[in-house]
C-alpha cells in the first residue's frame, strides 16, 4: 500500500527544527563523503571546525563579531518580510549608516560618552535616509521596493568607494580604499567582542517585544496579512509600509555604525561584507519569529566562520562558497519536508472545511 | 644579502616613521623546519596569472628550499573584516609567520598585536612594529623604463592607465611611467582610470576600451590579470603590463611588463624566521633584485629597446631619473630644481604628476 | 477496506440496467492532518444526468470534487470511468478524461478577450492565428453550445454571468462529458440563472453528465435528476430527486430537521418616527477611472428598522456600502451621521462612531486569514481599552477578548492563537457579525451575509441581525436572496444600474414589484 502525504498549511516550529536538523546532516554527510573522496579526513576537518568556531575563545569572539551585523540585517529585512516588503538593500542602508557614523567619528571632537550614542543615532538616521526615497514610492506609488532598494546599495558602495579613497583617504597608513581610525570605538567588552555585540541583541529582543506589544506591530501585521482588512479597519496602509520601510533602513544603518565603530574602526570599501545581503539568508532562516533572527544570524555566522576555516585548511574559495550554497539548499528542503507529514486518522472528529 | 637592500637608514631618516619602531625589537625564537608552519594571505586568486601568481611562485621556492615545513594559503581575502579573521585563523591553527601579500592595515595590525610570538609581514605595508614588518619592489624605475618606450611607441602621445584604486602605487606606477614618456616626448599625457578592484577582467576591459576611444595609443595599468591587453590587442594600439610576461594573451601589442620575482626574498625572510634571526623591518626589493622590466615584445623595434634600455643601465648603476623640477597636475612644482625624490617618497606619493587626468 | 456500494434503487429512472456509469466512486477517503475530509464515498454519475451534491460547509464536497478532478490522490478508494479504474495524476489527466469543473471563483484573465480566454493554455489553439480567427473560432464554439458569449469583448467588462458562459464554454470545449459546477448560481442574477439551466438541461440531454454543487435547495430541486448528501465526510444518501422533498434533504445534510424562518418578529414594537442615525442626501460615487458607479440618491436610515438592499450584484451595492461604511469619499453629496457632517471622513471615524460593516468577502476585506484568531477578533477595537490604548496592544487581553467574542457568538474555537482560515465559514461569519455588532450602536451594514453558509449558520446569522435590530441598530442587509431581503426588511431599497430605484415599505412590496424594479423598470412603468 502506498503512503500518501498531506502538506501542513501551518507547520509547528518543532516540525521545521526537525527538518532543517536532518537536512544539515545531509549537507554535512554530502560535504564529508566529497572531502573523504578528495582525500582529506573529514573528521580531522570536523574538529578542526568545531576547534576554530565554538571549541575555543578565538573562535567564540570571531562567531560573536559575525552575529553581531547579522543580526541587525537580518532584524531590517526580517521587519519588512513581516508585513510582505522585501528590503533588498539592507547593504546600501549599511554603508549610509556606516559613512554617516564615520564623518561623526572622524571629524567630531566632542568626548566619547557624547559622540557614541550621536554615531548610533546618525547612523540610524542615515539607514533610513537612504530608504526613505523607495519606502515613499513603495508607500504612495506602489513602486516595487526590490529593485529600487536593490539599485540603491550600488550607489552607496561607490559613495563608500569615493569617500574612502577620496576627500577621507587615509595617506598615513596607506591602506587600501580606507580612511583614517576613527578616534572614538565602541568600547570592547569580552576580548574582541565589543558592546555592539550586545547592542545588536539588545535591539532584536527589544523590536521583539516593540512589535507584539504596539499598536504600530499590530497594525503592521494586518497591513502585511491583508491591506483590504487593513483598510477596512480603517489603518493607514501607506503610512505602515513607510514606517516598516524606514524602521528596516535604521536597523540596517544602526548594523553600519556597529560593524565601523566597533570592529572595523575605519570607512571601507569592502566594509559592508555582504552582510545586507546575508541579512535576506538570516530573515528567511528566522521564519515568522523575531527572537529567532538570533539563532539564525548564529547559524549564519558559524557557516561563514567555517568557511574561513576551510580556507585556512586550504580548501579553496569556490569549494567553500559551494558547501555554503549546500547548506542553505538542504535548510530550504528540510523546511519544505517537514511540511508534509502522514495523514493522522482519527475516525472521531468531524470533517473540515472543504 | 644581495637580493635585497634594507632601507634602514632611509627610514630612520623620514622622521614620522621611524617613530613606529619600537626600541628593542627581540628576534624570535628559531624553530625546527619539520615544525614550521608558514601562512600566506593573498589578495587575489593564486590562478589570477599576475600578482598573486607571482608570490605563489615565491612560496613554491620557499618549499622547494625547506621540503620540511609547511605552507598554507588562503586566496581572495577582502578588505573587511574578514581579513582579520582569516589571519586569526593562521595563527589559531599554529603558523610561526604570516605574509599578506597586501596591505591589510588595521586588520593585520590587529592580529599582530594579540600575537607577539608570530612573525608579519605585510606587503605595500606602513606599520613596523615588535612584530610586524613590511616589504615592497621599487615599481617606479621599471615603470620609468617602460614609460620611455611609450613616449617613443605612441604616436598620439596620449598613454592610458588602468588603475585599481586611486593609492600610491597607482601615483608611482602612473607618474613614474608618464616621466619616462616625458623624457623623450615631451608632450605626453596620461589619462587614469579607477575600476576598484585588481582583479576585474569586465572592469578593466571597458576601462581599456574606454581609452582607447578616447585617443590612447597605448594602454599601461596595475591589474593582476591580461584583460586590457587582450583589448589592445584588437585595436592594435600598444600595451604594457604588471607582474609577469602576460605576452601571450597579445603578442603583438604586448611592449614589457613591470615583472616581479619574490621567490629570493622570501626564502631568505623565511630562513631568517627558521634560524631565528628574523627581526621586524622594512624592505624594498629593488630594480634587478626582485622587480624588473620584462623581455622587449616582438613588435617592439630596436631603437626603442636600446634608448630604454640605456636609463635601465644607468639605473642599475645608481641613477635616478626623479630628479627636479617636477610638477604636479595642478601646475605646482612639487620637487625643487636638483632635489631626488627617495624611495621612501616614491613609495608614498599621493599627488598626480603634470600630465595626469583622472587621478585627483 | 469495507465498502458500501451505491444502492441500486437509487439509479435514475428509465435506465436500462447494465448501463455503466460515466463515473464510478468506491469506498474514497481523503484524510488531512486529524480530519476525515472523505471516507468511504460510493457513489454513480451517469452520462444524461444531472447530479446534485448538497451538503453543509464543511461536509467534505469541495475535497470531493477534488479528488475526482485529479487536484488531489484519494487516500483510499477508487474511480471508475466508463467501467474502467483510473488514476488522474493530476488536473491535466481529469481534462483529458472529459471531467471538466467550473470553480466559484472565476480562473480567466480579466484583460484579455473572451476568445483569448478561451483558446488559453489548449492543446488545440493553432500556432499562429489572428484575432479575427480566434474570435471566429470562439464564436463556432458558442454555437456549438449553445452559449452566447461576445467573443471580442475583454472578460473584465463582462457580467458575471457572461463570465461564467466563458468559463463553461472553455471546459466543454475540451471535450468535457462530465461539468462540474461549484455553486454556479451565488452570483448571477434570476434572468441569468434561467439561462444557466437551460443550457445545463440541453447538455445533459445531449449525453454530457453534471456535477452540481448548490446551497439553493429550490434551484437543486427544479434542476437536478438525482442528489446526493454528504454529511461530515461520508455519503448519507443518493435520492432520484422526484423521490425526496426539501425537508427531508435538510435533515440529512445536518443531522436533525431545520427550516429558515419566513420573518423574525420583533421583540420591541417598530417605531415610525424612530432617529435617523445615518443619512445620505444626494450622494453618488465614481470609480477610480471617474466612472460613475452610483448616482445621487437620498436615503435614510431609521434606528430599529432593517433596510433591505435589492438588486442584482454589481449595480451599485458594493459602491453603497462602502460609502455607508466611509471605505470611499463620496463623489458628491453629503452623509451625516448622528447628526454630524461626516462627508469624507475614514472609515475609523465611522467605525468608531458606532457604523460596523459586514463586507461581502469577509476573508478579503474584513479578515486577515493568516493572522490568529485573537488578532482579528480585535481588529475594531484594537485601538482602545482593554486591548490597547496609546501606543499600546496587549495580546493576552486580545486573547481574552476574542473568548469572549467567541463564546457570544457560539463559536468552539480550537484556540484563539490558531490562524482565521482554519476556521470553517460559518463561525468565520458569526464572528465577523458578532465582532461589528460589538461596535455597531449606530448602524450595521451587511453585505450578503449568507453567502457561503450553510443553512444552519444562515438561520444564526438572520437572528444576529434581528437582534441588532431590536436594540435600536440601523441595519442594510444587502442581499441576492429575494426571501432574505423579504423575511428581515422593514423597507426595501431597490438599486439598478447605479440608481436607486424606490424605496419600498415591506407591506406595500411584492416579489413582482421589486423583481421589475432589480431589472430597471420605473415604478411609473410597473404601474403603467
Amino acid at each position: 500500500m502506498s503512503v500518501h502525504m498531506t502538506r501542513l498549511s501551518i507547520v509547528p516550529a518543532r516540525r521545521v527544527a526537525i527538518g532543517r536538523a536532518l537536512g544539515l546532516l545531509v549537507a554535512v554527510m554530502i560535504v564529508g563523503i566529497t572531502l573523504a573522496a578528495m582525500g582529506r579526513p573529514p573528521l580531522e576537518l570536523l574538529t578542526l571546525i568545531l576547534r576554530s568556531t565554538v571549541g575555543s575563545r578565538f573562535g567564540i569572539e570571531d562567531l560573536a563579531l559575525f552575529m553581531t551585523p547579522l543580526m541587525l540585517t537580518g532584524a531590517a529585512v526580517w521587519v519588512g518580510v513581516r508585513v510582505g516588503l522585501w528590503n533588498i538593500g539592507a547593504e546600501g542602508q549599511f554603508y549610509a549608516g556606516a559613512v554617516a557614523a564615520s564623518a561623526i567619528g572622524l571629524f567630531g571632537t566632542m568626548p566619547a560618552i557624547v559622540e557614541i550614542p550621536l554615531m548610533a543615532v546618525g547612523g540610524i538616521l542615515a539607514g533610513m535616509v537612504w530608504i526613505a526615497l523607495p519606502a515613499a514610492a513603495r508607500a504612495w506609488l506602489g513602486v516595487s521596493e526590490i529593485v529600487t532598494t536593490l539599485l540603491l546599495n550600488f550607489v552607496a558602495s561607490l559613495i563608500v568607494f569615493y569617500l574612502a579613497t577620496g576627500p577621507w583617504a587615509d595617506h598615513v597608513t596607506g591602506a587600501l580604499a580606507s580612511t583614517e581610525r576613527l578616534r572614538v570605538g565602541l568600547p570592547e567588552v569580552w576580548g574582541a567582542v565589543h558592546i555592539g555585540f550586545f547592542l545588536s541583541l539588545l535591539a532584536v529582543i527589544a523590536l521583539a517585544a516593540f512589535l507584539s506589544r504596539s499598536r504600530f506591530g499590530y497594525e503592521s501585521a494586518v497591513v502585511g496579512a491583508n491591506p483590504e482588512a487593513a483598510r477596512y479597519a480603517g489603518m493607514a496602509v501607506s503610512r505602515n509600509v513607510l514606517i516598516v520601510l524606514l524602521l528596516s533602513g535604521g536597523l540596517a544603518g544602526l548594523a553600519g555604525m556597529i560593524e565601523v565603530s566597533g570592529t572595523v574602526h575605519r570607512l571601507q570599501g569592502g566594509l559592508a561584507n555582504n552582510y545586507g545581503y546575508l541579512g535576506i539568508v538570516v530573515a528567511i532562516l528566522a521564519r515568522r519569529s523575531c527572537l529567532a533572527l538570533i539563532p539564525a544570524a548564529l547559524l549564519m555566522g558559524f557557516i561563514l566562520d567555517t568557511g574561513i576555516v576551510l580556507q585556512t585548511a586550504q580548501i579553496s574559495a569556490s569549494a567553500v562558497l559551494a558547501i555554503t550554497g549546500l547548506v542553505m539548499m538542504a535548510i530550504a528542503v528540510g523546511d519544505e519536508l517537514s511540511a508534509y507529514a502522514r495523514p493522522a486518522i482519527q475516525p472521531k472528529t468531524s470533517g473540515q472545511t472543504s | 644579502m644581495t637580493a635585497l637592500l634594507t632601507r634602514r637608514a632611509t627610514l630612520l631618516g623620514a622622521g614620522g616613521l621611524a617613530a613606529l619602531r619600537p626600541a628593542a625589537a627581540s628576534a624570535l625564537r628559531p624553530i625546527r623546519e619539520q615544525d614550521a608552519l608558514i601562512a600566506f594571505g593573498h589578495t587575489g586568486p593564486v590562478t589570477d596569472g599576475g600578482w598573486t601568481h607571482q608570490h605563489d611562485l615565491g612560496v613554491e621556492a620557499v618549499r622547494a628550499a625547506f621540503p620540511r615545513l609547511k605552507t598554507i594559503f588562503v586566496e581572495s581575502i577582502p578588505y573587511s573584516a574578514d581579513a582579520t579573521r582569516i589571519f586569526r585563523q593562521f595563527v589559531a591553527e599554529g603558523a610561526q609567520m604570516v605574509m599578506a601579500t597586501s596591505n591589510y592595515g588595521d586588520f593585520i595590525r590587529d592580529v599582530a598585536d594579540r600575537a607577539p610570538e608570530v612573525a608579519f609581514m605585510e606587503c605595500d605595508g606602513r606599520n613596523v612594529s615588535g612584530n610586524l614588518g613590511w616589504y615592497y619592489i621599487t615599481h617606479w624605475y621599471a615603470s620609468y623604463i617602460i614609460g620611455i618606450a611609450a613616449g617613443l611607441l605612441s604616436k598620439s602621445g596620449r598613454l592610458g592607465y588602468v588603475a585599481s584604486f586611486p593609492i600610491s602605487s597607482v601615483y608611482a606606477g602612473a607618474n613614474a611611467t608618464l616621466l619616462g614618456a616625458q623624457s623623450v616626448n615631451p608632450n605626453a599625457t596620461m589619462q587614469v582610470i579607477s575600476i576598484n578592484a585588481w582583479f576585474d577582467p569586465q572592469g578593466a576591459n571597458q576601462a581599456g576600451a574606454a581609452l582607447v576611444d578616447s585617443g590612447c595609443d597605448f594602454l599601461c595599468g596595475i591589474m593582476d590579470e591580461p584583460a586590457y591587453l587582450r583589448v589592445a590587442q584588437e585595436r592594435h594600439v600598444w600595451a604594457a603590463m604588471w607582474n609577469t610576461d602576460m605576452r601571450r594573451f597579445g603578442p603583438d601589442a604586448y611592449v614589457s611588463s613591470v615583472t616581479l620575482d619574490f621567490a629570493p626574498y622570501y626564502v631568505q625572510q623565511i630562513g631568517d624566521r627558521l634560524r631565528g634571526t628574523w627581526r621586524p623591518d622594512a624592505h624594498f626589493l629593488t630594480l634587478g633584485h626582485g622587480v624588473d622590466r620584462d623581455a622587449w615584445g616582438r613588435n617592439v623595434p630596436e631603437s626603442v629597446r636600446m634608448q630604454a634600455d640605456a636609463a635601465r643601465t644607468k639605473m642599475l648603476a645608481g641613477w635616478s631619473p626623479f630628479v627636479g623640477p617636477i610638477h604636479d597636475a595642478s601646475g605646482r612644482m612639487r620637487v625643487a630644481p636638483g632635489q631626488t625624490m627617495d624611495d621612501m617618497a616614491l613609495y608614498s606619493w599621493d599627488w598626480p604628476l603634470r600630465g595626469v587626468s583622472g587621478l585627483a | 477496506m469495507l465498502e458500501t456500494p451505491p444502492d441500486p434503487a437509487t439509479r435514475p429512472a428509465g435506465l436500462a440496467p447494465g448501463v455503466p456509469a460515466l463515473l464510478g466512486l468506491r469506498g474514497i477517503a481523503k484524510y488531512f492532518p486529524g480530519v476525515i475530509a472523505n471516507e468511504d464515498v460510493s457513489l454513480d454519475v451517469y452520462a444524461g444526468e444531472i447530479h446534485a451534491l448538497l451538503g453543509e460547509n464543511g461536509a467534505g464536497k469541495s475535497t470531493l470534487m477534488n479528488v475526482v478532478t485529479g487536484l488531489y490522490q484519494p487516500d483510499a478508494g477508487e474511480l471508475i470511468l466508463d467501467g474502467y479504474g483510473v488514476q488522474f495524476a493530476g488536473p491535466d489527466a481529469a481534462i483529458a478524461a472529459g471531467i471538466g469543473m467550473v470553480h466559484q471563483h472565476f480562473k480567466l484573465v480579466s484583460r484579455f478577450t473572451v476568445a483569448e480566454n478561451l483558446h488559453l493554455g489548449w492543446g488545440e489553439t493553432p500556432r499562429r492565428l489572428s484575432p479575427r480567427a480566434l474570435e471566429a473560432r470562439a464564436d463556432a464554439l458558442s454555437a456549438q453550445f449553445g452559449l452566447p458569449i461576445r467573443s471580442n469583448a475583454t472578460v473584465e467588462t463582462l457580467s458575471a454571468g457572461e463570465q461564467q458562459r466563458v468559463e463553461i464554454l472553455r471546459v466543454l470545449s475540451r471535450g468535457a462529458r462530465l461539468l462540474i459546477l461549484d455553486e454556479p448560481t451565488a452570483v448571477l442574477s434570476p434572468v441569468e440563472v434561467a439561462e444557466l439551466f437551460r443550457a445545463l438541461r440541453r447538455f445533459r440531454d445531449e449525453g454530457g453528465a453534471v456535477i452540481i454543487i448548490s446551497h439553493k435547495l429550490d434551484e437543486i430541486m427544479s434542476l437536478s435528476d438525482r442528489i446526493s448528501v454528504l454529511r461530515h465526510g461520508r455519503l448519507v444518501g443518493t435520492h432520484r430527486t422526484a423521490e425526496t422533498t426539501i425537508p427531508d434533504l435538510v435533515t440529512e445534510m445536518i443531522g436533525r430537521p431545520a427550516t429558515l424562518d419566513e420573518s423574525y418578529p420583533r421583540s420591541v414594537p417598530r417605531d415610525m418616527a424612530a432617529a435617523t442615525p445615518m443619512v445620505l442626501h444626494g450622494v453618488s460615487a465614481r470609480d477610480d477611472r471617474d466612472v460613475i458607479r452610483l448616482h445621487p440618491l437620498d436615503l435614510e436610515l431609521r434606528a430599529g428598522e432593517v433596510l433591505g438592499v435589492a438588486g442584482v450584484t454589481g449595480n451599485g451595492q458594493p459602491e453603497l456600502g462602502e460609502l455607508l461604511t466611509g471605505l470611499r469619499a463620496p463623489s458628491g453629496g453629503m452623509i451625516t451621521l448622528n447628526g454630524r457632517d461626516v462627508t469624507g471622513a475614514s472609515a475609523r471615524v465611522f467605525s468608531h462612531n458606532g457604523v460596523g460593516h459586514v463586507p461581502e468577502d469577509r476573508l478579503r476585506h474584513a479578515l486577515a486569514p493568516s493572522l490568529s484568531v485573537a488578532d482579528n477578533a480585535v481588529l475594531r477595537e484594537y485601538d482602545r481599552p482593554p486591548v490597547g490604548g496609546g501606543g499600546r496592544f496587549s495580546a493576552t487581553q486580545a486573547a481574552d477578548f476574542a473568548r469572549t467574542l467567541a463564546e457570544r457568538a457560539r463559536v468552539m474555537l480550537p484556540g484563539v492563537h490558531v490562524a482565521i482560515r482554519a476556521l470553517s465559514g460559518g463561525n468565520q461569519q458569526r464572528l465577523v457579525l458578532e465582532r461589528e455588532i460589538r461596535i455597531a450602536s449606530a448602524v450595521l451594514v451587511a453585505s450578503y451575509p449568507s453567502r457561503g453558509l450553510d443553512i444552519g449558520a444562515i438561520a444564526a446569522m438572520r437572528a444576529m441581525l434581528a437582534q441588532a435590530r431590536d436594540r435600536g441598530v440601523a441595519v442594510v442587509l444587502m442581499s441576492e436572496d429575494l426571501d432574505e431581503i423579504f423575511a428581515l426588511s422593514d423597507r426595501i431599497a431597490v438599486l439598478c444600474a447605479g440608481r436607486l430605484m424606490a424605496v419600498i415599505d415591506r407591506s406595500e412590496a411584492d416579489r413582482d414589484r421589486i423583481g421589475a424594479l432589480m431589472s430597471g423598470r420605473t415604478e411609473g412603468s410597473v404601474a403603467a
